[in-house]
Order: C-alpha cells, then sequence, then structure tokens
C-alpha cells in the first residue's frame, strides 16, 4: 500500500485561541510499498502526530488535500477506519504497557477477534499461533502464561505479536526499542527485519536514534517544528551538514565519521550502513597500500 | 489531552490570586451561605440575588478572568439545572394555575427560577475559586483548615500529600490512557457501539493496563519518596508557610458586605 | 579513603534465586564508577542496596562508616546516599518545580531559609533556575529528570546513584544529564556511581564493573573492560558502535590499532593508516 500525503496540517485544539498549537505544518510525502522508511526530528516537532494519521487514530483536518493508504481515503469522513487498522499495524512507545489479558494466548487473539470476528476457533489458533511464532517465543510454552510474568523484553514481544496477528501490510513503530538493552535491541531489529522480508510489506519507525535509522531504513524524513525539512535516502540527508544540525539531531557515527575523514583528505563513498562503511575502508587501505 | 488542567486554574497576577488560598476557601463558603440565604417567598425576594451577581461580577473583574469564562463554567452542570428547574415548573402543584386548569402554577414558575438563578450563582462562585487558585494551594488551603483535626488524630498531612499527589498525577494519568486506548483502537477495539454491557467490557483492556501502570508508578513513587528520606509528619518542616495580608482583610470586609446586603433584602 | 564498601553482598527476593551474587567492591570518595549490565543482570537491585531501600540478605555494605543493615540510621545513609531513578514521571512529587525539591529537606526537618539556599543551589548546578515556578508536566524528559537530580541534591548527599537514569531520555535529554553529572563530579566532588546499559556512557567513569547472572564479571578501566570485546557479547552486551566497526575492520584486513573507544580515536586511526 503506498501512502500519499498532500498538504497535511494539524492544529491541536483548533476551537481554542490560547491553547492551540499547530504540531503539523504542511506536510506533503510519499511513503512507497517496500519503503522502510525513518521519520526522525527532535522531541515535538510533530513525528508522532503525523504517524497516529496513518491509521485514523487521528482524523484529517479540513484543509488536507490528500491522504490516501492504498485505496483508503483518509479525507472522506466515511472511511472503513477499522478494516484500515487491519491492514496498518501500530505499535506505540512502551508496547508492553498495553497487555490486558489473563494469558498471552488471548492478549494476541484480541486484534483477531475484534477485527474479524467471523473466524473459526481453529482459524484463529493458527493465526495467533503464528504470530506469537514470528516474533520468536515458544507457542506451547507462553500461551498459557500471563503476560505479566514474563521479562520486559518478551512482554514486547507478546505485544508485537498482537499487532501483527491480523498481518498488516504496513507496519508503524514509535521508538520501538527504547528501553532495550542492545542485546534486546539487536534481536529487535532482526525481527522487523524478518517481517519486512515476510508479509509486512513497509514498515516507518520513528526513532532518536541515527545510527539505527541508518542503517535500516532506505529513506527518511526529517521534521522540525511540524514541517518536513527534508526526504531522501540516508547518504542524501546525512551527509548534507546543515540538515541535521539546523534540525537539532546527532549524525549517525558512519556519517560524522565520513564527513571528518573527508576534511582529512580521505574520501568514502558509503551508503552510511557500516558493512558498507567498512567495505569502503578497506577499498581505500588497498589502494593507498597499492600505491607504495 | 496535553491542555487539561484540573479545576481550570486561570493563571494572572491579581488582587484576588494573590489572596490567601485558606482565607478564599473561607470566603467561597460564605458566599455560598450568603446564596443560600437569599429569602424566598415573594418575586420581590430574587432582589436578593442581585448582591450575589454583583459579587461574582466585581470579584471576576477585580481577578482579570473573562466574565465569559466565568459564565461557561455552569456548562457542565446546565443539564442538571435546567431539569430541576423543569421538574419544578411541571411538577409544582402548589400555589394557583397560571390559566385555568393549567398545570404550571405561579408558585412552580417562582421556584424554578429561584432554583435556576441558586445553582448557577453557587458554581460561578465556586469557579471563581478554582480559577484564582490552584489546586495545589487548594490543598495546602484545605491542610492548614484541617490542622484542628490533627487533635482527634486526624491525619492532615498525609491526607494533603495524598492530595497533592493525586493532582500531580493527574495529567500523568491522562496521558496514558489517552496512549492505551489509542493502542488498542490500533487493535480494533470498539469503545462506541452496542449497548452499555459492551461497552463497559470494551473498557476493559483499557483498565487493566491503567491500573497495572498506576500500582508500577506508585511502586516507583513510593521508592522515590524513601530514598528522599520520606517518614511521615514527624520532624517535617515546611518550606511554603501562608501568611494573611492586609488583601485578606480586604478580601473579608467585602464578603462581608455581600451577606449584610442579601440579609437586608 | 572508601566512602562505600560492598562486603561479600547477596541479596534474594523469594530465597531461592539470588539477584545479587556474593559483590564487592569499593568506591573512593569522589570517584565515577559505571556498572553496566543487560536487563536482569542484577544492576538495579544493586542500586536500592546503597542507600538501605533494599538490605543485603548476606554481607554488608557500609556506607561513609555506617552499614545499611542498621535500621536507626537509615536517614543518615539515605542523607549520604541520593538515588535518580529511571522514569522522572514517577519521582516528582508535587505540582511546582521548587516545592517538589523543598520534598526532601522538609522531611529531614531543615528550616525554611534554609530550604529556600537549598534550593536556589540545586536548580542552579543543574541549570534550571528559570522553572523553579513552572510545573513539571510541562517540561521536557531531560528538564524533568534535572529536576529528579535537583531534588537528590537538595539533600546534600556525597554520593548520588543514577539508576538506568537516561534509559527513557532523548539523545539531547541523555546529554543533559550526563553533562550535569560530569560536572558535579568534576566541580564539586560528588561521588557519582551510574547504572546503565548503554556502553558509550561508561566512558566517562574512573571504573567500570560488568554485572552478570548477579555477579561481577568483568571490571576495570573503560579502555581495559573493552579490550574483552567477545567476554562482553557473550553477556548480553555490545561494544560501543566505534570499538564495534574497528573491530570488522580488522576483521576484513584493515590495520587499525587496538583499544578504540569512541568516534575521535576511530577517526584518527583511519588518518593513520596513510
Amino acid at each position: 500500500m503506498r501512502i500519499e500525503v498532500e498538504n497535511l496540517t494539524f492544529v491541536y485544539s483548533e476551537k481554542s485561541k490560547s491553547l492551540q498549537y499547530k504540531a503539523l505544518d504542511d506536510i506533503s510525502l510519499t511513503i512507497e510499498e517496500g519503503d522502510f522508511f525513518g521519520i526522525v526530528g527532535e522531541t515535538g516537532s510533530g513525528k508522532s502526530t503525523f504517524v497516529q494519521h496513518i491509521n485514523g487514530l487521528i482524523k484529517t483536518q479540513k484543509n488536507c488535500k490528500k491522504f490516501t493508504v492504498g485505496e483508503f481515503d483518509l479525507t472522506d469522513k466515511k472511511c472503513d477506519y477499522k478494516s484500515l487498522r487491519s491492514k496498518v499495524g501500530m505499535v506505540f512507545q512502551y508496547p508492553e504497557y498495553q497487555l490486558f489479558a489473563e494469558t498471552v494466548f488471548e492478549d494476541v487473539e484480541f486484534g483477531l477477534k475484534n477485527f474479524f470476528p467471523n473466524l473459526t476457533q481453529e482459524e484463529r489458533s493458527e493465526k495467533v499461533k503464528q504470530a506469537i511464532e514470528t516474533v520468536g517465543l515458544d507457542f506451547e510454552r507462553v500461551k498459557n502464561k500471563s503476560p505479566f510474568e514474563m521479562s520486559g523484553g518478551q512482554k514486547r514481544r507478546v505485544a508485537i505479536a498482537g499487532v501483527i496477528v491480523t498481518r498488516p501490510e504496513v507496519l508503524v513503530l514509535d521508538e520501538p526499542v527504547a528501553g532495550l538493552d542492545p542485546k534486546g535491541k539487536l534481536e529487535f531489529i532482526k525481527l522487523l527485519k524478518r517481517l519486512h522480508n515476510d508479509f509486512v510489506k513497509t514498515i516507518i519507525i520513528v526513532s532518536h536514534d541515527m545510527d539505527l535509522v541508518a542503517e535500516n531504513c532506505n529513506k527518511i524524513a526529517v521534521l522540525k517544528k511540524g514541517k518536513i525539512v527534508e526526504t531522501g535516502s540516508p547518504k542524501e540527508i546525512f551527509c548534507q551538514k546543515n540538515i541535521v544540525e539546523n534540525s537539532g539531531l546527532d549524525l549517525p557515527l558512519t556519517a560524522y565519521l565520513q564527513r571528518e575523514l573527508e576534511q582529512n583528505g580521505i574520501k568514502l563513498n558509503s551508503d552510511l550502513t557500516v558493512d558498507n562503511f567498512v567495505e569502503e575502508v578497506k577499498n581505500y587501505y588497498c589502494k593507498i597500500k597499492g600505491g607504495k | 489531552m496535553k491542555e487539561f488542567s484540573f479545576g481550570s486554574y486561570y493563571p494572572e497576577n491579581s488582587f484576588v490570586h494573590k489572596m490567601d488560598a485558606r482565607v478564599k476557601i473561607l470566603l467561597s463558603i460564605a458566599y455560598i451561605v450568603a446564596v443560600f440565604l437569599v429569602k424566598n417567598n415573594t418575586w420581590i425576594n430574587y432582589l436578593g440575588f442581585v448582591p450575589c451577581l454583583l459579587f461574582v461580577i466585581i470579584v471576576a473583574v477585580v481577578s482579570k478572568i473573562p466574565f465569559i469564562k466565568v459564565v461557561k463554567s455552569i456548562k457542565t452542570i446546565i443539564f442538571f439545572v435546567i431539569l430541576s428547574a423543569l421538574l419544578q415548573i411541571f411538577f409544582n402543584k402548589s400555589g394557583t394555575p397560571l390559566w385555568k386548569n393549567g398545570f404550571i402554577t405561579d408558585k412552580g414558575l417562582y421556584n424554578a427560577g429561584y432554583i435556576f438563578l441558586r445553582i448557577v450563582l453557587v458554581v460561578m462562585g465556586a469557579s471563581l475559586l478554582t480559577f484564582t487558585t490552584s489546586p495545589v494551594e487548594i490543598a495546602d488551603g484545605i491542610e492548614s483548615l484541617l490542622t484542628p483535626l490533627k487533635l482527634i488524630k486526624f491525619p492532615v498531612h498525609e491526607f494533603a500529600l495524598v492530595m497533592s499527589i493525586a493532582l500531580r498525577f493527574i495529567p500523568t494519568l491522562l496521558d496514558e490512557t489517552d496512549r492505551i486506548i489509542k493502542a488498542q483502537t490500533s487493535r480494533g477495539a470498539d469503545f462506541n457501539s452496542g449497548n452499555i454491557f459492551k461497552k463497559a467490557k470494551a473498557l476493559i483492556p483499557i483498565l487493566i493496563p491503567l491500573l497495572i501502570s498506576s500500582f508500577r508508578r506508585a511502586d516507583e513513587l513510593a521508592d522515590a519518596m524513601d530514598a528522599r528520606c520520606y517518614a511521615g509528619s514527624k520532624n517535617r518542616t515546611k518550606y511554603k508557610k501562608m501568611k494573611l495580608s492586609l488583601r485578606d482583610l480586604i478580601g473579608t470586609l467585602f464578603t462581608a458586605l455581600l451577606i449584610v446586603g442579601v440579609c437586608f433584602l | 579513603m572508601s566512602i562505600i564498601e560492598v562486603k561479600n553482598v547477596s541479596y534474594t527476593y523469594d530465597k531461592t534465586k539470588f539477584a545479587v551474587k556474593n559483590v564487592s567492591f569499593d568506591v573512593k570518595e569522589g570517584e565515577y564508577v559505571a556498572i553496566i549490565g543487560h536487563n536482569g543482570s542484577g544492576k538495579s537491585t544493586l542500586a536500592k542496596l546503597f542507600n538501605a531501600l533494599f538490605v543485603p540478605t548476606n554481607g554488608e555494605i557500609i556506607v561513609d562508616g555506617i552499614s545499611t543493615s542498621q535500621k536507626d540510621k537509615l536517614f543518615e545513609i539515605r542523607k549520604k546516599v541520593g538515588v535518580v531513578f529511571q522514569n522522572p514521571d514517577n519521582g516528582i512529587v508535587a505540582s511546582i518545580v521548587e516545592d517538589d525539591i523543598a520534598f526532601g529537606p522538609e522531611n529531614i526537618g531543615v528550616k525554611r531559609e534554609e530550604i529556600g539556599e537549598r534550593i536556589d543551589f540545586a536548580l542552579k548546578t543543574v541549570g534550571m533556575e528559570k522553572f523553579r515556578y513552572s510545573s513539571p508536566d510541562r517540561l521536557s524528559g531531560g528538564q524533568k529528570q534535572r529536576i529528579a537530580i535537583a531534588g537528590v541534591l537538595a539533600l546534600k548527599p556525597k554520593v548520588i546513584v543514577l539508576d538506568e537514569s537516561t534509559a527513557m531520555l532523548d539523545p539531547k535529554g541523555r546529554q543533559e544529564i550526563l553533562n550535569v553529572v560530569k560536572k558535579l563530579n568534576k566541580e564539586q566532588g560528588v561521588t557519582v556511581i551510574a547504572i546503565t546499559h548503554y556502553m558509550d556512557e561508561v566512558l566517562n567513569a574512573d571504573k567500570v564493573y560488568v554485572l552478570d547472572e548477579g555477579e561481577i564479571a568483568l571490571q576495570g578501566t573503560p579502555r581495559e573492560i573493552f579490550k574483552e570485546g567477545a567476554k562482553i557479547k557473550s553477556i548480553g552486551l555490545e561494544l560501543p558502535l566505534a570499538s564495534f566497526i574497528a573491530e570488522k575492520l580488522r576483521q576484513a584486513g584493515v590495520p587499525v590499532k587496538d583499544g578504540i573507544l569512541d568516534k575521535e580515536e576511530l577517526k584518527g586511526a583511519i588518518c593513520e593508516l596513510k
């Protein structure tokens, strides 16, 4: 599902002059099917407000010219949000805090019951099992456990299973690795990549972690004070010094090194992923060694 | 949700804002008593409401609060007010009917207007207290006013601390509720359709996470308070001391004037 | 001089499994110590042992000459050791910044005038003077956490324990906190014990303890610790990205030097290849 947005502006507390606050200001953006899309910007730049539009948690305001997610027209009042939400999964910050059911099975099943009430018990069980196994948990061992007895990392997996159980085509994640330790973080990214190669066609992440974004996203949008500063590949974004600095962001480590090395007369041309960066340094090294 | 402010405190730097919270609480009670003192016999007694209304207007002007805000404060209870007025109009059988065989009596109409004015004036007056006094000040004020209860072993300090912590956590919990509602809505939860039982059942996925997170927060708060040497009211000092000033005397005299006015009309 | 002595300390919640197992070390006055470990390694339990929120099941912790097992000395210990927790939202008790900072001094019976002075000092140290009369709800995560630190400073502690105090913050907020803590340590000589799972946060430390399954798996200066890449990985932690890239370069046959900790050193090492 392709996501197209034209002239999206969003004002909180529109009615009250003293409280109103413009969170999004004339945003136009296209997210292609298949993208691993990163949305970055300082706290308060409007990232969360934007992504919550994608599955209709926040409704578009009048002046929005176009907002489509696949065949769904979000500017249309009659838009079938329920059907939209079964195809666009949303994972909030600290998703483990949304768990509520007595068993892991019931919790994961929740979305399925809501979206597809006509499924048979067997069909449902099968889908729940798949979802739990996809996030890397042992179905037989965890299905009857209370989610509240599990460790933090496992709880987060259960919560993700509860979102992907409907096999959404688009998955939106707000700060997905916040609070995870380094190992948990790496495993989580692996999970996202696995999902992206499987049924999830488009992944959209909101993150403060520039290294993560540079390593995994093929496209990035930089937000500042509700406006889009720039969209492009990690290389296009992070190799232009002024974009990053004007938006109050850090540079990914690879971009920082590449920039600094260039000032020292070493020109590298990596796409900012770690592997490619190492490759480039190796090529450079072979060149100077060959020259000697 | 972020914009929620409990008790609709309206920050200003006015005479009334600077008055002592304890005095303001007592004067608000006095004002409410005054409204209830307005005599209730004939239409001429309606005049008794005039000083009350004047009082509200003057206080609003002195506190630099737009009068329209004060009027709007009745919005939340307007349904209740109109309902009680209508009940009076249609079901009060005493007095004489307004027209032959009519069921609306002059007494009913009189009572309806009387009740309407009374509630509206009480709410407007009370709203002036919350407009000009922050929740924290009100909590501190109540604590101070309740101090004599310590004599009968009432835990005044603990009571006040609970109040102020509750106030402190309201915005945090509202944010959290908002986030959980959104997360469950994304998973297809529907909170608006179905009968009342269905709706109540739909709340479980919100209430349970909220409850669990509140317990977690309470645990962490208890640790944080312990870590900062909290041990109840024993040997505790207080940084903020409430001090009476000339302002409070003027406010009190002004309110006294109101009560005298009401009693004479 | 040692300000904290941890002597053969073990702690168990349920008498079957030990969260902290026979841990011993000393913290010198004015030192900056980092304790690092994955989630569930026992590091947060340890944090609560330093100021007697928990008392060791076995062994003993001595804070400035007082054992934390002495129940009657509880407040003396907590005055000396302040703890800043992970979620600032859950540690702030009042709806106005200055009232919150006053909470600690009020509890220990400090006189009114002095509380005012302590608030001035604490807010100045964390650079939040402008927000004295604000509501904490309106502040960013980093600012809230600075208020939490100020609340601890108002008790004039000798030691500050940061129990994953940066874990919930954005990079800017994290940097704010790290700067404040560094300043406290360097300029005011406050002893710091920083508990974290971010490898790059231990670079400031004089000494690092790596915790695994409740035991100390590694200890030393940051440079000594990061040499043990394989061991660090095996206990569920990761090297800082710069060290990781350096290692990858070496594997690819590019001879960058050993012991690289941060981006500046990595930059230097690549430049040296010429």
